[in-house]
């Protein structure tokens, strides 16, 4: 019963948690400048992440160990510094980015500038995080972010074509500025393929601990949720697609974003799209928080837990207090916020090799997953996914200098 | 042969220009739009006044920002679609500008005015 309990809340709070600033912003962008042409690469982004998910829990579920704390076990800290650099980089940044969500969000309630909120917001997170447990941040957050579903709504009453629908998720090339296209293509693949979500949903696992027995409520919470919580990373691009593309107005800015609420949600919109863009990154920046508290503590070997009694994790609750404050800094100095996520989306990109190589050595290893081992088919998709992630990372620094704005 | 070298190397940044000048069209087309929409909102009654002067606001930035991003080589202001674009580009900016100053006084009947003569705005699509 409790397994069942479980799943239902990993599929639920997998939807709310699914979309935050990255996702908001390169499905609005990808919407309103090639209408449902880029849905495929919301497909195959999900396809990915729910295969790292999946792999992730089952390394955390049978031996233990979250991503971070296997690879430097694995590999040594000479291997592990580079992911561990990036990481942490992509960390901080992408909680600015997340922070200046939020504040954006109440903005467009108050109307008072987004920088007075920086502070107010990292406090809250920070009291949050202290305050609360590892249920709180992930389901809590995860069923307030259910809101999102504003954007499946959103799309569903537009009325879109499913024939166009189903047209969109098959590839193809666009008939117009190409290099933006393939930017925006790689750019949704690097705002859903975070690595703060590998290695959160790993450490989450441990912390709520799972068993070896219920791997199947992992492997069903990995796909399901990850392609159910796609399915609002669609609802932005279709509405997107929907309201914005045919009046000509290309996603400069989330004041422009929320717009493509109003035909629907009337005077609604705003409120409703605020709360969507605010719960949304709220989420996601006590997850990259707890997550940059997670990596630094497994890799240096120190004691960890969101449930922990803060003073029996003290340097786990020094190592992601330091992280906020560092994403707070720069947010004071000053940031485009709708620029700095797709910095982040395209460093994400760069990093990604460095994510999932590891994952083919480790998901062989019967040290760390006994007789779970991949099969020759999650092999091949894990081998070809390697690849990919190569050939992104090759590529997403030259598409984002032609193709970025 | 040098000749034809030239000519390539001449045609090669006319299109370079062209292509420029096409960008910044589409960003300010894309800029009047979103103040024709939001303008729209809010005389209908859909956004409040504080988004719209939010987002008003946003979009003078923007414009601001691709005016000086044309006005950036004097290659643009030569070019007699780039010199066109900056002044439709400086009247947007003044028209966001008395729009805001509508919005903070409701004065619905001056903002609608004034939509109807904002500059670069593209035909909607079907």
């Amino acid at each position: 019963m409790s397994a069942i309990v479980d799943l239902v809340l990993g599929v639920v709070t997998s939807i709310g948690g699914f979309v935050e600033v990255g996702s908001i912003s390169t499905s609005a962008q990808a919407g309103s400048e090639f209408g449902f042409q880029l849905l495929w690469a919301v497909a195959a982004a999900t396809i990915m992440l729910a295969m790292l998910v999946e792999m992730s829990g089952r390394l955390a579920a049978v031996g233990k160990q979250s991503v971070a704390g296997a690879v430097r076990e694995r590999f040594g800290i000479h291997f592990q510094a580079v992911p561990l650099v990036a990481e942490l980089v992509i960390d901080v940044l992408l909680l600015t980015a997340e922070i200046g969500g939020v504040a954006i969000a109440l903005k467009l309630l108050t109307g008072i500038a987004f920088q007075w909120w920086l502070i107010p917001i990292g406090l809250v997170v920070w009291l949050v995080l202290w305050f609360s447990g590892f249920a709180i941040v992930e389901y809590g957050i995860g069923m307030l972010g259910l809101v999102t579903l504003a954007f499946v709504v959103a799309a569903w009453k537009l009325g879109p074509d499913t024939s166009d629908l189903a047209k969109g998720l098959v590839p193809t090339m666009a008939d117009h500025d190409i290099t933006r296209y393939a930017f925006l293509a790689v750019s949704i693949m690097g705002a859903t393929v975070s690595p703060y979500l590998v290695n959160f949903y790993s450490s989450g696992t441990i912390e709520e601990k799972m068993k070896e027995q219920e791997l199947w409520v992992n492997r069903t919470t990995a796909y399901l949720g990850t392609a159910f919580g796609s399915i609002v990373a669609m609802g932005v691009l279709v509405t997107s697609a929907m309201v914005l593309e045919p009046r000509n107005i290309l996603v400069d800015s989330y004041e422009q974003a929320a717009l493509m609420f109003v035909p629907t949600f009337g005077r609604w919109a705003i409120g409703l799209f605020a709360l969507c863009l605010g719960i949304g990154c709220l989420g996601a920046a006590l997850e990259i928080t707890l997550n940059a508290g997670y990596v630094l503590a497994q890799v240096f070997g120190w004691e960890w837990g969101a449930n922990k009694p803060r003073r029996d994790a003290a340097r786990f609750t020094t190592a992601f207090t330091f992280i906020l404050l560092m994403a707070l800094a720069i947010g004071l100095i000053g940031f485009d916020p709708l620029k700095l996520t797709m910095i982040c989306v395209a460093l994400t990109v760069v990093a990604m090799p460095f994510i999932v190589l590891p994952f083919l050595v480790l998901m062989n290893d019967k040290r760390y997953v006994k007789e779970h081992t991949s099969g020759p088919i999650g092999n091949g998709f894990l081998a070809a996914l390697t690849i990919f992630a190569g050939f992104l990372a090759l590529i997403v620094v030259p598409l984002e200098i032609i193709g970025g704005s | 042969m040098a000749l034809e070298l030239a000519a390539v190397l001449l045609c090669s940044g006319c299109s370079r220009q062209d292509a420029r000048l096409e960008a910044h069209k589409k960003s300010l087309e894309s800029l009047g739009a979103t103040t024709k929409v939001i303008a729209e909102a809010w005389l209908s009654g859909d956004v409040s006044g504080t988004y719209t002067r939010t987002a008003l606001e946003q979009t003078f930035y923007l414009v601001e920002q691709e005016r000086a991003r044309l006005a950036s080589t004097p290659e643009m202001l030569q070019d007699r679609r780039g010199a066109t674009l900056s002044q439709d580009a400086e009247q947007l900016s003044r028209l966001i500008a008395s729009m805001i100053g509508d919005v903070d006084t409701a004065n619905g009947d001056a903002a609608r005015q004034r939509l109807a003569s904002l500059p670069i705005v593209p035909q909607e699509q079907p």
